[in-house]
């Protein structure tokens, strides 16, 4: 076999039998703006090293270069920009035409990179400088935090998002989930499907089959076979995705990379059965110099040379102590790489590695020194226990194998493939099926673990064939010290140094360096640095144990949690005519509402002189039916509702147990046993479930039924001195102040629409109807109200309008002049609370208020300058010290003047009373407190009309 | 101010009843409502049946309507008018008829001799429903709605109340013709948003708008 003699391909092999390259689909990319060439299948640094191209980034804190190791998602030195995209590992994501692909995080240039002055002093930047240094002058924090910044690891991402970029969430309901898509994950899945369960097989690589993708063509052709099995079963597969966290209940996140048509998705597994066969991660091996580029894991070269074709040096130094590192050196040789075998079984070692901008040969362990442009290591494997572990899994070290195995697990978890043991194909294959099948019966027979109590048992005990263990030398450091993690720049000279300054436990030490805390999360670097703490302290491995696995087990992007943006909105039947006639919309809660149509003072001036007529369709509004309504209300409301006839309406407040007004509204009656209760709008969904809830808990004998009605009416106030002439010839109602007094109720037809139900109420002040009609008719009849009203000046007005006429009217809103402390008593609503009821929800509460007084009141306020309007919020002060506080403001435009609503003490409450004012700029302005509430027609004569 | 006018309303024009979703062209009138008139040919389709009729009942969970009824929570069955009787809750249902039988509908319920007291609220304005047609239709439904809705947990004739795309929502599971199909209904003012969500997500699967005949109701 030779290179390729491809231009711009100096290291491309021939054609591999398991290439996943397209070689008829070459295209152009840059890399650092030197434009180079890739196939369709490449990864970013696969096509790169096919060019000659040795280091792709500078280490976070000496700024050493490094290049490719593990050749996988998870490669700690291949993190590269990709256009505006930051952070992209270059070792798994694939080229596309054109892309623009840079180092990150260096500068000048991946070169000469500045900080590369760090090496020099690097011995004083071991473990924990950052906990030693930047503390003195405090004076100069700024700098540091300025200065340190530019050390921070990561690419540029764009100032907004690109309009590319696309995420979503979805669930998924599988009675097996297959985390693991190699050769034991396809057969488990395939296994549970035939026995009739839904099952989803997620895998991290681009294509299913783990480690026979690279392998020979034995293993191919059996990739071959278990590939159609799983393309003949009903298993749902997701590659390029991968199972990053498990939850109680068996609720599992998995990550989408290239799920179509997004940049990334995230879905939730609710699973009957989980099967872990994540497989086996290899481990670097820590000795000098191997974070060199060209020192790669045995699994990297047999990437790129039987997945890319890729040959990845001409004269290598094999360290091999496994069969996994055996195949690596058949391959090279293969691939025409000249090898040095150094035999780990037959006590083979390295001492270091040679080289500084990358490997130039290697001290064995017989003290030669071999040149050379590539070390392999193949020392041996990190179990990826992490999702077992999120299942209550404590996975135990098992000292033949120098890995970790599962203990116990619950009964919906399983575990199978190299997690599970060691043996050959057939055999790994067989636990697999036997996995899938349990799983299958476990998530599909009835009394499945689904709901059922989840004993937690030790996995040998669990219904599967133990697998035997191949022992495999404990190899974790050389003879010398080296990085245990690259992404942090942590060697295992600093976790030493850590345990001798105390922090001698695995999670202390991994706090104190940042071992395991990088991109790559322990999963090259976590054993390796328990050993590394364990040989300082003297202890075995299993005794110092793990740090602990926690979710997410790999990366999601903020886009991909926050997924599709659902913001329910609200919308009443006549938001066409608002959105046609130009009203400016105001956001309440999930309602979209018109807050005016341009000019609220002439909105509030067509009220006060000729009609207006607002969408009042948000009003909160409840069914209530059955004999025990006035019980409930009599409950609810701190008034008294036992004499309400028919046909008439009251005005009534809702405090909670502890006297706090919660809400007010009207309630009508509109039957023997029927009532229309209205609430505030923002208090809909709230008094329901409030009302439910005494109904459900408190008084469950009582027959009310309650149906929520809200958006079954549109509703509408008709408001002003000529209100009844706009209506008066569209409803068979009879208006005449006689038959349809104020706070009455009819029902009758509006506009040829039945159904409708009509209020003479008066938030605003003035003669007003309130309308409610089925809703579907809510623009017919709105439309036809203002045709009628044409004559008559007819004037839609918004909330802001609604506002000013109501606190002219001195109408409190509550929540707006209350707060969560305001009791009845302190709301101006002392004369509503009826005490000598025998019980009403909150009135121990408003007793005891009553018997100690009230610390604030309500009560309407009018600057003695007319101009000034303080804002609301603005502070009551008496000798600099706040009493109170102005709740609404507004310029009156009937009065031509500010006008107020505010909470003062009642030393303070007495009509005439002078109050400062502090406004927020600083200025203090006087007050005058007023006999009534109402600013305008305090006798109510307008309203009454 | 005017003198008060007692005379009667004017002889008005027939009202026009619009859904909460906006309607398409080219349009039709059906019972009163203006609605959508046109048909599809995708496989996965969403159609406004809003102006269908919706009755709400409430009784005791285990009395004589119930049993009359003979729909429990979370099923959903037809009765021999047609009308869909959703169990929507402990003692509640939902009944589902043609545009315009909204009173017949209450009018039967009314007169069924049952010794209890039924509460029947016409909820036809209330409720914006839609009906998802098709064999993506889960499919889709999987990105707004957590609940599996997989053939052994949601078969034909059931019924639930969860959240889609953050909406509180009756989800009733009424194939046609051997056909997956759903039918979800929400509070009104939210049927426009619930509508346009879920022709968004339906974009990635060849989602189809069709009208309310085309829809068979």
């Amino acid at each position: 076999m030779t290179a390729a003699t491809t231009p711009g391909a100096a290291t491309r092999l021939d054609p591999q039998p398991g290439e996943v390259i397209d070689r008829t689909d070459r295209f152009a990319f840059t890399w650092n703006g030197v434009e180079h060439h890739a196939y369709r299948g490449d990864t970013i640094t696969s096509a790169l090293a096919a060019a000659g191209v040795r280091v792709f980034s500078r280490s976070f804190k000496y700024s050493r270069p490094r290049g490719i190791l593990t050749a996988s998602y998870l490669d700690p030195g291949c993190t590269v920009q990709v256009d505006d995209e930051p952070n992209v590992r270059g070792s798994h994501r694939r080229i596309a035409p054109g892309q623009a692909v840079t180092a990150q995080n260096v500068w000048p240039s991946l070169d000469r990179d500045v900080k590369m002055a760090n090496q020099a002093v690097g011995r004083f930047l071991t473990a924990g400088f950052y906990y030693k240094t930047f503390i003195k002058p405090q004076r100069l924090w700024p700098t540091y935090q300025r200065v340190l910044q530019r050390f921070a690891a990561g690419g540029t991402a764009p100032d907004t998002a690109p309009d590319r970029l696309r995420y979503d969430k979805r669930y998924a309901h599988p009675d097996v989930l297959v985390a693991g898509g190699g050769p034991a994950g396809m057969k488990a899945a395939v296994a549970a499907a035939k026995h009739g369960a839904k099952v989803l097989l997620v895998e991290e690589e681009h294509e299913l089959g783990g480690h026979l993708r690279y392998g020979d063509t034995g293993d191919l052709d059996r990739l071959a076979l278990l590939r159609a099995e799983v393309a003949a079963s009903d298993v749902e597969v997701l590659t390029d995705a991968v199972v990053a966290g498990r939850y109680d209940g068996n609720l599992f996140a998995v990550v989408e990379r290239s799920a179509p048509g997004l940049t990334e998705r995230l879905t939730k597994v609710r699973a009957g059965v989980a099967i872990v066969a994540a497989g086996l991660i290899e481990r670097p091996y820590v000795v000098e110099g191997n974070d060199l580029p060209g020192v790669l894991l045995s699994t990297a070269v047999r990437r790129l040379i039987n997945l890319h074709a890729v040959k990845p040096g001409n004269r290598a130094v094999v360290l091999t102590a496994n069969p996994q590192g055996d195949a690596a050196i058949a391959d090279l040789q293969r691939a025409g790489v000249q090898v040095w075998a150094e035999d780990a079984r037959a006590g083979g070692d390295i001492v270091r590695i040679l080289g500084r901008g990358g490997v130039v040969g290697v001290e064995v362990g017989d003290g030669r020194k071999v040149p050379c442009d590539l070390v392999v290591t193949a020392t041996g494997w990190t179990a990826t226990t992490s999702l077992l572990n999120m299942a209550g899994d404590r996975p135990v070290y098992e000292p033949r194998i120098a890995r970790f195995l599962p203990s116990q697990l619950p009964d919906d978890v399983l575990v199978t493939g190299g997690l599970a043991g060691d043996d050959d194909l057939d055999e790994l294959l067989d636990h697999a099926r036997a996995a899938g099948e349990l799983a299958a019966e476990r998530a599909t027979e009835p009394g499945s673990v689904r709901g059922a109590a989840l004993p937690v048992r030790p996995i040998v005990d669990a219904c599967l064939p133990a697998l035997p263990l191949h022992d495999h030398p404990a190899m974790f450091r050389g003879p010398t010290h080296g990085f245990v993690d690259f992404s942090e720049d942590v060697g295992s000279k600093d976790l030493a140094a850590a345990v001798a300054e105390g922090y001698d436990s695995s999670e202390l030490a991994k706090r104190y360096t940042t071992a395991t805390m990088g991109p790559s999360q322990g999963k090259l670097e976590t054993v390796n640095a328990v050993a590394a703490v364990a040989e300082a302290t003297g202890i075995t491995i299993g005794q110092a144990g793990t740090t602990t696995w926690r979710p997410p087990y790999a990366p999601i992007t903020l886009g991909a949690l926050a997924g599709r943006n659902f913001e329910p909105v609200r919308v009443s039947p006549m938001q066409p005519w608002h959105e046609v006639h130009g009203a400016a919309p105001l956001v309440a809660g999930a309602w979209i509402r018109p807050d005016h149509y341009g000019d609220p003072a002439a909105e509030v001036r067509a009220v006060r002189d000729e009609v207006g007529i607002i969408d009042v369709t948000p009003i909160g509004k409840l069914d209530l039916q059955g004999p025990d309504v006035p019980n409930l209300l009599e409950l609810l409301y701190v008034n008294k509702w036992q004499k309400l006839d028919v046909g008439r309406v009251r005005y009534g407040v809702m405090c909670a147990e502890d006297g706090v007004v919660l809400d007010d509204g009207v309630t009508g009656r509109l039957g023997p046993d029927h009532y229309l209760m209205s609430t505030t709008s923002s208090g809909a969904a709230g008094i329901w479930e409030w009302i439910e809830n005494w109904l459900q808990t408190e008084r469950p004998g009582w027959d009310v039924h309650v149906t929520p009605v809200t958006t079954a009416y549109a509703s509408m106030n008709l408001a002003g001195p000529r209100s009844r002439d706009v209506l008066a010839p569209l409803t068979d109602v009879d208006l005449s102040a006689d038959a349809f007094g104020y706070m009455h109720v009819r029902t009758g037809t509006i506009a040829a629409v039945e159904d409708c139900v009509l209020w003479r109420i008066g938030f605003t002040g003035e003669l007003s109807y309130e309308l409610h009609v089925p809703a579907g008719y809510g623009l017919h009849v709105w439309e036809t109200l203002l045709a009628a009203g044409a004559d008559h000046g007819i004037r839609a007005f918004g909330v802001e309008a609604q506002r000013t006429l109501r606190l002219e009217k001195g109408h409190l809103i509550v929540g707006q002049d209350t707060d969560g402390l305001t009791k009845a008593g302190s709301a101006g609503l002392g004369g509503l609370v009826k005490l000598d009821k025998p019980n009403f929800v909150g009135k121990p509460e408003l007793v005891w208020q009553q018997e100690v007084g009230v610390t604030s009141t309500l009560v309407a306020l009018q600057p003695v300058d007319p101009t000034e309007v303080p804002p609301e919020a603005s502070q009551i002060v008496v000798a600099g010290r706040t009493v109170g506080r102005i709740t609404s403001s507004r310029r009156s435009p009937t009065l031509g003047r500010g006008v107020c609503l505010g909470q003062v003490p009642p030393d303070l409450a007495a009509p005439g009373t002078h109050v400062t004012v502090r406004l927020p700029d600083g200025r203090d302005i006087v007050a005058v407190v007023q006999q009534h509430l109402a600013h305008v027609d305090p006798e109510g004569a307008r309203l009454r009309g | 101010m005017a003198e008060p006018t007692t005379a009667g309303p004017a002889p008005q024009p027939e009202p026009l009843a619009r859904s909460p979703i906006p309607t398409l062209t080219p349009t039709a009138i059906v019972a009163g409502w203006e609605v959508t008139d046109r048909s599809s040919d995708a496989s996965t389709r969403l159609a406004d049946l809003s102006p269908l009729a919706k009755v709400h009942v409430r009784a005791s969970e285990d009395g004589a309507l119930a049993a009359a009824l003979d729909v429990r929570f979370l099923k959903a069955a037809r009765d021999d008018y047609g009308v869909l009787i959703t169990g929507s809750g402990p003692g509640e249902w939902t009944l589902i008829g043609p545009a315009g039988t909204a009173g017949d509908i209450a009018g039967r319920l009314s007169a069924l001799d049952v010794d209890e007291r039924i509460t029947i609220v016409d909820l036809t304005h209330g409720r914006a429903l839609v009906r998802l047609t098709g064999d993506a239709g889960s499919t889709l439904l999987a990105t707004v709605c957590a609940v599996d809705l997989d053939e052994h947990t949601m078969p034909d004739g059931t019924c639930l109340r969860t959240s889609v795309a953050r909406v509180v929502t009756d989800l009733v599971r009424d194939d046609r013709d051997g056909v997956r199909s759903y039918l979800l209904h929400c509070e009104r003012s939210s049927g426009a948003y619930l509508a346009e969500q879920l022709r968004q997500v339906g974009e990635a699967h060849g989602l189809g708008v069709e009208g309310f005949a085309a829809a068979g109701r």
